[in-house]
């Protein structure tokens, strides 16, 4: 290496002034040719901006086209004011029986893809053993319900010491990692505490599939079952927005047959929910991670749900 | 019709187009053609497959609700953050003016632009509406989502490098020393961004975490100055344009950042393991065990750590082989290895299951395989950079210089923005083009065959741009006789202009 001179400047800026005269020349004689190559630039510009848009525009056209575009029903009615509710659900553990009526329910309702893995809501079966290990199964999301003898990893080596049913749904948490992390801001909340999804702004990125703690999102796969006639973007359970809004219960709760999954409004101290939250015991999945869901669970066993 | 570009005449004439396209084609050689025909084929196969991915909701991708970012996410994070790589690298010759790394600065320019564009190519096949990620961005920001950021951060990275490349090959030296700059803080914050995109996500504990955007950085550096090792050994393997300073100056240089930069790398992933492994957090002991002893602990142990980083570096410390050649295989080895490291760490944050919707009893991992359409995927997109570099090393002036040439096809633009720079009466402006080429001595000195040491001396030179600046330079990259870049059987090109097509004028 050798050494340069003390103004022989490697930084191109700082060389550029003495050496090159020409690159400071449109500062020195702007009047001479500034005004034609701005108004090309100008021209360029004003040509090109409504290519770009008008391009866009016609691709998203086509791609909602392709999506099989559908009718849903206004989720909101007219009637209906969210700021007066605050909705809240109630899972009582000790008295699911794992039928599975929930989740044909809720596929039934919304439209949802009849395998395992797209589902709003599912049942788990946890088999808790002797030294406080868990195994959980859901054969089909617990859709046909459950096999009478659980097969479970490890059972044999660890004494099975109890077993319980869990319903699981989205957790409308209400500090959301989905909400937070969505880049164009496709996933909100509404302000009685459901979160939804605007399907015609999502961008399936996934980002809130992996975000969220509780596994209660998927992108919908294209075929014939769409809930919300779009395929490619992210759901989930919506409390049956369509539902509460019009003064009925959630799909899975109208359906349960041992009154297991509860729904309600916290605004109302003498509905069901409220009376539990108030009297009972309960408790929400991963508390540690600071979510805050509206989903409570009754009875539930082991020390960690994950 | 003739076109006057660069002070000489083209004829616009379609059959001498393709005769001159026949020219150039008979003086190919034939190791360059069979290279540049597997990587068209190869980009053709990628091409399929993205045609394949583009139904929203059906893209042929393996990936479930279970394990939702897969091999094409793990694709981007890799051209992406390589980007950036390769900006940190040369920032030492291009921003600090550090001599030793000058050499790098014009292929790793036009790297680093088609790392960027390909890896957006590739998160666009990812998602299901691309263009209303673009919208959203731009309509409904969301500022409390890093993913938002990253959009932000990588598209102005992309602007600061094309503005880079712009005025390096124009010849701005003003606006090109504030590219550098700007370009190089960004190569600085966008991959930092791509880290807390993972980062933040508390659910995936092995992604969570403050050392993710700080292992995103290394791995950006180790992953770029890679690259570089790769070109720069080919350089000098194939007497490419420049390689007597690139044997000199250039790759000494990548072997000390890369020895420094793998050191970092598997200090950190050493860190890595050690916490997961001793860690009482469920998801990230079991993601860490999946790694070491599990399912992806033969492309972690096997490709990550041995390939990518044990074999690196015992090609860089060793005494016979601290060559070109073995700085080109520990790229190689690295890359690979950078690669697999992209897969695992995507992979690992999601192996760890939340759910047991899988519908078995419940399995310690979750499974994913790529698909077919995945894999296409990305082998057509290093292809088509594979490519679209061959083709820039062989009809591009990469011979580092602070005034440039210009490029060979678009450069009546160039001569148009020429036009504007001169100074009044230095050259009449309505016609810029037809200004006399000025020879531009640093570039000339530096072409001629000078032994490296001799070489080394020659950068004093360097750094004196040409009275006439880069005003008036000219597409005098065809008439260098040291342009041909394939070894010896290459025959001199024939430039396209209408000089030397047999029946120039219609």
């Amino acid at each position: 290496m050798i050494e340069r001179p003390a103004d022989d400047d490697p930084s191109l800026t700082a060389a550029t002034p003495e050496a090159n005269p020409a690159a400071t020349a449109p500062a020195a004689n702007p009047a001479a040719t500034a005004p034609i190559s701005r108004r090309q630039v100008l021209k360029l510009g004003a040509a090109a901006l409504p290519c770009l848009l008008g391009s866009t525009a016609l691709f998203d056209w086509m791609t909602a086209l392709a999506a099989e575009p559908s009718a849903p029903v206004d989720p909101i009615v007219a009637s209906y004011d969210p700021t007066a509710h605050s909705w809240a659900f109630v899972v009582d553990t000790r008295s699911c029986i794992g039928c599975g009526q929930c989740v044909v329910a809720c596929k039934q309702e919304n439209g949802v893809p009849l395998d395992e893995e797209h589902t709003r809501t599912w049942v788990e079966r946890h088999a808790i053993a002797r030294d406080g290990s868990v195994s959980v199964e859901s054969p089909a999301a617990g859709m046909y319900g459950f096999p009478p003898a659980p097969v479970l990893a490890g059972a044999t080596e660890h004494a099975t010491q109890a077993t319980q049913f869990v319903p699981r749904l989205c957790m409308q948490c209400e500090n959301s990692p989905c909400t937070a992390v969505c880049p164009v801001g496709a996933t909100f909340r509404t302000q009685d505490g459901v979160i939804l999804v605007d399907e015609q702004r999502c961008i399936g990125c996934g980002y809130c599939v992996v975000a969220c703690p509780y596994g209660a999102r998927y992108i919908v796969p294209a075929g014939a079952r769409t809930p919300t006639g779009v395929a490619g973007v992210a759901d989930k359970c919506t409390f049956c927005y369509h539902r509460i809004t019009r003064g009925r219960e959630p799909a899975c709760v109208e359906i349960c047959p041992v009154g297991a999954r509860k729904f309600g409004d916290l605004t109302d101290p003498a509905s069901e929910v409220s009376t539990i939250l108030r009297e009972q015991p309960t408790r929400v999945l991963r508390p540690e991670l600071g979510t805050k869901p509206r989903v409570h669970y009754v009875g539930l066993l082991g020390e960690e749900i994950r | 019709m003739i076109v006057r570009v660069a002070g000489r005449a083209i004829v616009a004439d379609p059959r001498l187009a393709w005769r001159a396209a026949r020219v150039e084609a008979m003086n190919t050689p034939r190791g360059l053609k069979a290279w540049l025909a597997v990587l068209s084929v190869l980009v053709f196969i990628g091409a399929i497959g993205a045609v394949r991915s583009i139904f929203p909701g059906d893209k042929g991708t393996a990936t479930t609700p279970t394990f939702e970012w897969g091999l094409l996410i793990a694709g981007y994070v890799f051209f992406a953050v390589t980007t950036s790589g390769l900006c940190l690298a040369s920032s030492l010759g291009t921003v600090f003016g550090i001599e030793r790394f000058r050499p790098l600065e014009k292929r790793h320019a036009i790297l680093a632009v088609l790392c960027l564009v390909t890896a957006f190519g590739v998160i666009a096949l990812d998602l299901h509406y691309p263009v209303r990620m673009v919208l959203g961005a731009a309509f409904n920001p969301s500022p409390t989502s890093p993913m938002w950021w990253m959009g932000v951060f990588y598209g102005i990275y992309l602007c600061f490098l094309l503005v880079e490349v712009w005025s390096m090959f124009w010849g701005h030296p003003r606006i090109h020393g504030m590219a550098c700059v700007l370009a190089s803080a960004m190569a600085i914050i966008a991959p930092t961004t791509l880290g807390a995109v993972f980062a933040v996500v508390s659910a995936r504990p092995y992604w969570a975490g403050a050392f993710t955007p700080l292992l995103m950085l290394a791995t950006a550096f180790v992953s770029g100055t890679a690259l570089l090792g790769v070109v720069f050994g080919m350089v000098d393997r194939l007497h490419l344009t420049g390689f007597e300073r690139a044997g000199a100056l250039a790759i000494p240089a990548i072997r000390s950042l890369l020895t420094l930069a793998i050191v970092i790398v598997a200090c950190l992933v050493a860190r890595d393991v050690a916490v997961g492994l001793a860690s009482t957090d469920p998801g990230l002991s079991a993601a860490t065990r999946a790694l070491v002893v599990g399912p992806l602990a033969v492309p972690f142990v096997g490709v990550r750590v041995v390939i990518g980083l044990v074999l690196p570096m015992a090609l860089l410390v060793m005494p016979f082989t601290r060559t070109a050649l073995g700085l080109f295989g520990a790229g190689c080895l690295t890359i690979v290895g950078v690669f697999a490291d992209r897969l695992t760490f995507v992979s690992a944050g999601q192996i760890a299951p939340l759910t047991a919707t899988s519908g078995v009893v419940s399995a310690p991992y979750a499974a994913y395989t790529p698909s077919l359409v995945e894999i296409s995927i990305l082998v057509g997109a290093a292809a088509l950079i594979a490519l679209v570099y061959t083709l820039a090393e062989r009809y591009l002036d990469l011979r580092e210089s602070d005034v440039h040439v210009g490029f060979a096809l678009p450069v009546s633009l160039g001569a148009w923005w020429r036009g504007r720079s001169v100074p009044a009466g230095s050259a009449p402006a309505a016609e810029p083009l037809d200004s006399e080429p000025v020879v531009v001595e640093p570039a000339a000195s530096r072409a001629d065959p000078e032994p490296p040491p001799v070489a080394a001396e020659d950068p004093a030179q360097t750094f004196e741009s040409s009275p006439a600046g880069p005003v008036t330079t000219e597409m005098s990259y065809v008439d260098e006789p040291d342009q041909d870049e394939l070894p010896s059987e290459a025959p001199p090109e024939e430039p396209l202009s209408s000089g030397s097509l047999p029946g120039g004028e219609p």
